[in-house]
């Protein structure tokens, strides 16, 4: 008994390690562990054993089918992680597969400048105002100081559409809109289209402008210094250079531009690569803004004391300033509307 | 304004390089647009001389450095050295020129001054090589000495100067008067010009002898055997040459100075200069005296200074001995000084200080614009929104693009053929603005609509071999109003064509642009701006530019906002374009519209039941129409929503019959419905819609 109750012991462990599959477990359980497996009539025939053996080898073979039923739910779960790798590998995907998608729309890159532009000044807590791109003289021109005849209305050529009436050559005529009908304190930006006779690859008859103005009680040329330094270095790096020259325009006083280091040759103008720098012909400075003090005449012309109040104001060129962000080198690009093109911008 | 460094050189002392002074001239207003140095050409004439060539882009309001004496003031102010005036030919007392020549004025206003000298014994011929190369090289082609030292004296004073074959004034009268009865003249260049009453001219008498300020006239020029001249130095009303440089087209060095202000106090000194030249160069012997008319002294005002003003405007208090020193420098007289300011006169070749501000400005210049305090302004609480406006077309964009189309710009103008093809949504017929001087006749005319634009890039990209096109264009459009008056509207137009690009696998069955795609796009642009419950969508009365069965057009209020669907077929073939789908709206008009806020629903409790519905109708019943029937008569409050899913044509449904789908959503607010009561109810309204429209129930 003892010696054939350890050889099935041996023929039940081997077996369980041999099975590979839930269904031979479930075989193996049945013929061992089912109702007439040979364990279980084993166990039944103890009654058929003299009584002084029967505690003995009852506790034996209860041992023996304890053990069979661990192991066989061991091997039952091994054989089932097994499984579920197996289908997990077989679930396995080419992970270098392109994935799938509609192709976006994309927005404009004047937009997207013109939205960060506008946003810089939000920030500061300018807020934004819209006027006709069909102007009249009065607002393109009189009011802003260049009174008929005036040599600084050869600096832009018009279009017109009547006696009277232009297609406005820059967004300055905001400026007289928002005092005409407002009073200080004002702090303003105006982005828009603009028109100028002109059709080259630096030159569009149409481009953008957005024009800025702030008037209160004491504001100051150092203010205006302050406002558009950080607007640069917002728009720009952070340690973009910037110089404030001197210029004219009819309706500041007094009038700068504002250059900022150049955004390719870093201000070196090229001399290290022994030829000029392309983007800023050498000198190593970019022009981005024309700003100055609103000139006092503008004031009256708005019925604002020029006593009482002062202010700055300030305009630039979206697409300059996008050509220098992406560099690009012919303004016309913009208003083609090549998908090759806008594509890409992400 | 163009100069050699050297001939600047020559009028002030200077140590420093020309890039040192064209950095100072940069950043003191006189930008210095390029500095190169002199090819070896011009250096062969001129041995042992390096040179470079300075051009400073002088802004309209300085008149007075269009001559390289006004730059070398300029320079002593900013690296205080001492001013060289050239040598001269000093005019005497006598009355000897004025014997030789009379000077009278009838338009004093427009001819504030007139100066002449008389120079005898000259010889025409060419000028020396130092002369004209350095005349070359600042542009002046050279023609013979008169003529080159007459153009040398402007460049170097400002003044431009005109010199007259004297034996050929057969009066000896000069008079400047308006043309008035004259109606042509022939100018040097031998072109006959059309003359207006306004325009001003120099006379012999009765005879015109030069367009005054512009140009001389032909019969009058120096000729290779000249003996005698007159020497014209004047100066003239800026508007008036402006007026007729302009309209003749003539652009002269000239005219150019007399449009942006000549000093008149410089005419003697540039004669005098001139005839010096004369006497070394072309072995003239001048009349001692001078012939001069001043008809209008011009007296600069005094204005005061203030200091407080200066803090205001500037920002930082310059020390009172700065500005005086600036002041001085610049050549105003400062006439009084007070506790509170200084009251200065500016001198009469600047003209631009007029004003407190302007002079204010050139103490900034001068103390550097970089030196000056950079400081953020107090912000006022208000302000600093994206208004409404700005955060819809935001919203517009990143909608469109986000379902396939890209935001395109396109110019406003076009053609007129393309402005009748495309009326855009103005109500009635619109006039198109046009424009009087257009690049092209193809862009004589503003857009009606955005469409046109649109249609050119689709085209671009058809011809691209491309086999989508999604696009839109968030502009303005323009047109006459009744009045005559142009009126602009903002306007939010796409196009859709072929297929939308897909990443990744090919997928099996993808279909081109539908109806049904321009129509989800518009809805979705309704819904953003969150009119779409007001909108009302009809397929009458369609803008012709629409195929009549593929078209809507949307109203609020009666008023026209929108329209959409396919492009009409005839007018593809006309601009030969595969069929494509388009939608304008006013997007002005939209956001009148628009709500300010919004009340969220409270989130329902219970569940909803859905039960589909598919019945057979006749193919032109609108779909919408079961919908409106369900929930406008059937109108039971447990009935939530009704959405049309299916649109099905073709066996087994019989020919000129279509079958629709619809899901309706039954729910109630206070507890979950039973089957057996969605069941009842649905099963009435089934019964119901068979009674009302005929309608065949499908399984």
């Amino acid at each position: 008994m003892a010696e054939s109750l350890e050889t099935l012991r041996e023929e039940v462990l081997d077996r369980i390690a041999r099975c590979a599959t839930e269904p031979e477990i479930e075989d193996l359980r049945v013929e061992y562990l089912g109702r007439k497996g040979r364990l279980t009539l084993l166990l039944r025939g103890l009654k058929d054993l003299p009584p002084e053996e029967r505690p003995q080898a009852g506790e034996r073979l209860n041992q023996l089918r304890r053990l069979a039923e661990e192991k066989l739910a061991a091997r039952l779960a091994q054989v089932k992680a097994r499984e579920k790798e197996r289908i997990l590998r077989e679930e396995t995907v080419d992970i270098t597969l392109p994935g799938s998608r509609w192709e976006r729309g994309r927005m404009h890159p004047l937009t997207l400048v013109m939205d960060e532009i506008i946003d810089v000044f939000l920030g500061m807590g300018f807020e934004v105002a819209r006027g006709p791109d069909i102007e009249d003289d009065y607002h393109n021109f009189e009011a802003l100081n260049m009174p008929k005849d005036h040599p600084a209305r050869d600096m832009q050529d018009t279009f017109f559409v009547s006696q009277d009436r232009l297609l406005r050559t820059h967004t300055s005529p905001v400026q007289i809109r928002v005092m005409e009908s407002r009073r200080p304190p004002l702090q303003i930006i105006a982005p828009g289209a603009v028109y100028r006779h002109d059709d080259d690859a630096t030159h569009s008859p149409m481009f953008h402008q957005v024009e800025g103005f702030m008037v209160d009680g004491h504001i100051s040329f150092a203010d205006l210094k302050g406002v558009l330094t950080h607007f640069i270095r917002r728009i720009f790096r952070p340690e973009t250079k910037l110089r404030f020259r001197p210029s004219f325009f009819p309706f500041t006083e007094p009038s700068a531009e504002i250059d900022m280091q150049c955004v390719l040759c870093g201000g070196e103008g090229g001399k290290r690569e022994g030829s000029a720098c392309r983007v800023c012909k050498g000198s190593g400075w970019l022009e981005i803004l024309g700003a100055g003090m609103i000139d006092p005449q503008v004031f009256k012309f708005v019925g604002y004391d020029p006593e009482r109040v002062s202010g700055f104001a300030f305009g630039m060129g979206v697409e300059r300033i996008a050509m220098l962000k992406f560099g690009i080198e012919d303004i016309r690009l913009f208003f083609q509307n090549d998908l090759r093109f806008l594509r890409q911008f992400v | 304004m163009k100069f050699t460094f050297n001939w600047l050189k020559e009028f002030v002392g200077l140590r420093a390089s020309p890039q040192k002074i064209a950095e100072a001239l940069t950043m003191a207003g006189l930008e210095v647009e390029s500095l190169v140095p002199l090819d070896p050409g011009y250096a062969t004439r001129h041995p042992g001389e390096r040179d470079w060539l300075m051009e400073v882009n002088v802004t309209p309001n300085r008149g007075d450095c269009l001559g390289i004496l006004g730059i070398a003031r300029e320079v002593t102010v900013l690296t205080g050295g001492r001013l060289k005036p050239p040598r001269v030919d000093p005019h005497t007392g006598d009355a000897s020129a004025r014997r030789a020549v009379d000077v009278r004025i009838a338009s004093p206003r427009l001819c504030p001054r007139y100066s002449a000298r008389v120079v005898h014994g000259i010889r025409v011929a060419r000028s020396p090589s130092w002369m004209q190369s350095r005349l070359e090289a600042c542009g002046v082609r050279p023609v013979n000495n008169v003529v080159d030292v007459t153009n040398w004296v402007m460049l170097e004073t400002g003044q431009p100067l005109h010199a007259f074959d004297l034996e050929r004034l057969s009066s000896k009268r000069i008079v400047v008067q308006r043309a008035g009865a004259i109606k042509k003249f022939v100018t040097l260049d031998g072109i006959e010009r059309e003359l207006e009453p306004e325009d001003l001219l120099i006379c012999d008498g009765e005879v015109p002898i030069a367009l005054a300020g512009i140009m001389g006239g032909r019969d009058s020029e120096v000729r290779p055997e000249t003996g005698s001249l007159l020497l014209e130095s004047a100066n003239f009303d800026p508007l008036t040459i402006r007026r007729t440089a302009k309209r003749l087209a003539l652009h002269s060095e000239a005219s150019h100075r007399f449009e942006r202000g000549v000093d008149p106090e410089g005419t003697l000194y540039a004669l005098d200069r001139a005839v010096w030249l004369l006497k070394e160069i072309a072995s003239g012997s001048p009349l001692g005296g001078v012939a001069d008319r001043y008809a209008r002294r011009r007296k600069s005002a005094a204005l005061w200074l203030r200091h407080q003003r200066v803090k205001a405007l500037l920002g930082i208090e310059l020390a009172s001995g700065e500005v005086e020193k600036i002041t001085r420098a610049l050549g105003l007289k400062i006439r009084r000084r007070s506790k509170t300011g200084l009251q200065v006169i500016p001198p009469s070749y600047r003209p631009d200080l007029a004003r407190e501000a302007d002079v204010i400005e050139e103490l900034a210049r001068v103390h550097g614009y970089d030196k000056m305090p950079a400081t953020l302004p107090l912000v006022r609480a208000a302000g600093g929104m994206a208004d409404g406006h700005l955060r819809r077309e935001r919203a517009m964009r990143s909608f469109l693009a986000g379902e396939g189309l890209t935001e395109m710009i396109h110019l406003p103008f076009t053609s007129r053929e393309m402005n009748r093809r495309f009326p855009g949504l103005w109500r009635g017929p619109r006039p198109a603005v046009e424009v009087l001087n257009p690049l092209t006749q193809e862009n004589a005319e503003m857009r009606l609509s955005l469409i046109p634009g649109l249609v050119e890039s689709l085209r671009a990209q058809v011809s691209q071999k491309s086999k989508g096109f999604y696009g839109f264009d968030l502009g303005k459009v323009f047109s006459l109003g009744f009045t005559g008056a142009p009126e602009e509207r903002q306007c939010l137009a796409g196009a859709i064509f072929g297929y939308r690009e897909r990443r990744g696998l090919r997928v099996k069955e993808q279909s081109p642009a539908a109806f049904l795609d321009i129509k989800g796009l518009v809805e979705g642009i309704l819904e953003l701006v969150g009119v779409a419950p007001q909108v009302i969508w009809t397929g009458e009365s369609l803008p012709p530019i629409l195929h009549p069965g593929k078209g809507a057009s949307l109203e609020i209020a009666g008023s026209r906002v929108g329209c959409l669907g396919e492009l009409h077929p005839d007018l593809c073939e006309e601009l030969r374009l595969p069929s494509f789908f388009i939608f304008e709206v006013d997007f002005e008009k939209l956001l009148q519209y628009a709500p300010r806020e919004f009340k969220v629903r409270s989130l329902r409790r219970f569940p909803s039941v859905e039960r589909d519905l598919a019945v057979v109708l006749d193919d032109g019943f609108p779909a919408q129409r079961l919908v409106n029937w369900i929930k406008e008569q059937f109108n039971h409050s447990l009935i939530e929503e009704v959405q049309v899913f299916d649109e099905y044509k073709g066996a087994p449904v019989p020919q000129g019959k279509k079958s629709l789908a619809y899901t309706i959503s039954y729910r109630a607010e206070d507890r979950t419905l039973t089957d057996t009561e969605v069941n009842a109810l649905h099963g009435e309204l089934v019964s119901r819609i068979g009674q009302v429209f005929g309608a065949q129930l499908r399984e």
